[in-house]
């Protein structure tokens, strides 16, 4: 069976050759690199992975990622960013996914009305195009939606059936002022004990190209490894989805330290400990390798 | 107190739902409608604000502390039209859980599926759930599967296309129709791609066990509770 970490990060330090913006925990001098991830991989069984971007939306940005895809070919897919305020977002998402095992891109923000009660005319939402070009192209679409942005997914669904998209983290999609960084130099996202994402992006299972993301429990959970405060929101998601549309992920590198990458591995044994066999591994890889098109290794 | 006819006893146990059509009259319906609308544009600002905060779901809205806000929420609990049903249903042991005061936005994705509220185990549950504007059909309205309430029945799947579900019945109606269903039973609101909103009141019951009564729940309103048989149903006295 493949076992697939279907979302996590890697970075290296800057450099002429490796641009990247820094941040507080991504400071130009600290690596996370793909040979490191292919360690924890190796000693945990883990065969392939999605490197999702981080360090910034422009070309140059994602020299790196672009790097480690051309590099190890048959183990990773990658998942890029756009601009926000690209007005013409078609040339940089060809640009990126030409032939480079670049395969989709991560929206954090949808943009569009703020109430939930105003008329909604998808065409004025501000990343139409990008999901217009991703339904030409079928590129996949890997969300991490604000909470304020929750209620205009049903209508991009509506409107482009046809594209593969990816919830990430459970779902959640997060509160304004809710996210900070742990002392474990982890992110952390404050959450409602009610989580409204049961009555928004829970419902968007009656969309079949949608899969959902078993991972991130560490930034919601109020309990230590392995989350059990956590246990009820995984059955739903499994009510909701089934085995087929979830995928397991690690969120590498901001685990390493607390729970480690081993310790991720077992995560879906702990929170779903009845699931049969073939669901287990369906979760655990092989759902990502049929919608996300992993490659054999060679 | 006007207690269901055979027919309605019968439909309640066979079906697990019962319609008033007509159950709010026209004059108290207005009065509703201008009261839900006052308090629904009053509290949006606070709604908004915790949805975008993560705190709340976008996809439905309720006013808050309703009974705080206007007696007529109080008067809809106990209201001659279809209080007598949920009395006899209930072999006159009726408390209140709880009002919805509630208002869905239309959109492609209603913001609940297909779902039992309670397990048999459970001391009965019953809803009335009160239009207060017309709910017309594939635009938002309640629906039921009738008979899922018994224990033998199913079983059921949550369906993802709320249309797939076997048997289902709808029940689109006039602003004042109050639906009376079996919550053992599997319901949903049907998703509204028009561009009115569902607005209702959602008012929810239990038969009474020891367990359940919680004099604290509804102490704030103890002033508006002036018979035994109210005061009960609040659940202010044993």
């Amino acid at each position: 069976m493949t076992r697939i970490d279907s979302h996590l990060h890697v970075f290296a330090k800057v450099s002429p050759e490796f641009p990247r913006e820094t941040t507080s925990v991504c400071p130009a001098d600290r690596e996370e690199t793909a040979e490191k991830l292919l360690g924890e991989m190796e000693a945990n069984g883990i065969d392939q992975a999605m490197l999702v971007q981080i360090g910034g939306d422009s070309i140059e940005h994602h020299a790196y990622l672009l790097h480690c895809l051309k590099t190890y070919p048959d183990r990773f897919l990658g998942i890029g960013l756009i601009p926000p305020d690209l007005s013409e977002p078609e040339a940089h998402m060809d640009t990126l996914t030409d032939g480079t095992g670049m395969i989709g891109f991560r929206l954090s923000s949808v943009g569009g009305p703020r109430d939930p009660f105003d008329q909604i005319k998808v065409k004025e939402i501000k990343t139409y195009r990008v999901w217009k070009h991703a339904a030409e192209r079928d590129y996949v679409l890997w969300l991490y939606p604000r909470a304020v942005d929750a209620h205009l997914l049903p209508y991009l669904m509506e409107t482009f059936p046809q594209v593969r998209v990816v919830l990430n983290h459970l779902g959640l999609c997060p509160g304004k002022g809710k996210f900070s960084w742990d002392a474990k130099g982890r992110p952390r996202i404050e959450t409602a004990e009610y989580n409204p994402a049961f009555h928004t992006t829970h419902r968007l299972a009656c969309f079949e190209n949608v899969m959902v993301h078993v991972s991130g429990q560490y930034a919601f959970s109020n309990e230590a490894y392995p989350y059990p405060d956590l246990d009820r929101w995984h059955q739903r998601l499994l009510d909701h989805y089934g085995a087929k549309r979830l995928m397991w992920a690690t969120d590498f590198p901001w685990i390493l330290e607390d729970p480690g990458y081993g310790q991720l591995t077992n995560i879906i044994d702990r929170l779903l400990p009845d699931l049969p066999k073939g669901e287990y591994d369906d979760i655990m890889g092989e759902n990502a390798k049929r919608f996300l098109r992993f490659p054999d290794r060679l | 107190m006007i207690r269901p006819t055979a027919a309605q006893t019968a439909q309640w146990e066979e079906k697990g739902y019962l319609v008033f059509e007509n159950a709010i009259p026209a004059d108290e319906l207005k009065r509703l409608q201008t009261v839900f609308d006052h308090w629904a544009e009053k509290c949006k600002p606070a709604w908004l604000d915790r949805v975008e905060a993560g705190e709340a779901a976008a996809s439905f809205y309720d006013i808050p502390d309703p009974f705080d806000k206007d007696e007529i929420f109080v008067d809809l609990i106990d209201h001659p039209s279809y209080y007598g049903s949920l009395m006899a249903f209930t072999d006159d042991e009726l408390i209140l859980l709880g009002p919805q005061v509630r208002t869905v936005p239309p959109g492609p994705v209603c913001y609940t599926g297909w779902h039992p509220d309670v397990p048999h185990s459970n001391p009965l549950h019953i809803k009335v759930q009160i239009y207060v504007n017309d709910v017309d059909p594939k635009a938002g309205e309640f629906a039921y599967v009738p008979g899922s309430h018994k224990p033998n029945a199913g079983p059921y799947s949550k369906a993802q296309r709320l249309e797939a579900m076997p048997g289902h019945k709808r029940f689109p109606g006039k602003a004042g129709t109050a639906i009376m269903f079996n919550s053992y039973g599997w319901h949903t609101a049907m998703d509204n791609p028009t561009d009115t909103p569902r607005k209702s009141l959602i008012l929810i019951y239990e038969k009474r066990v020891p367990e359940r009564v919680d004099p604290k729940r509804f102490a704030s309103i103890a002033h508006l509770c002036t018979t035994s048989e109210r005061r009960k149903l609040f659940s202010l006295e044993e």
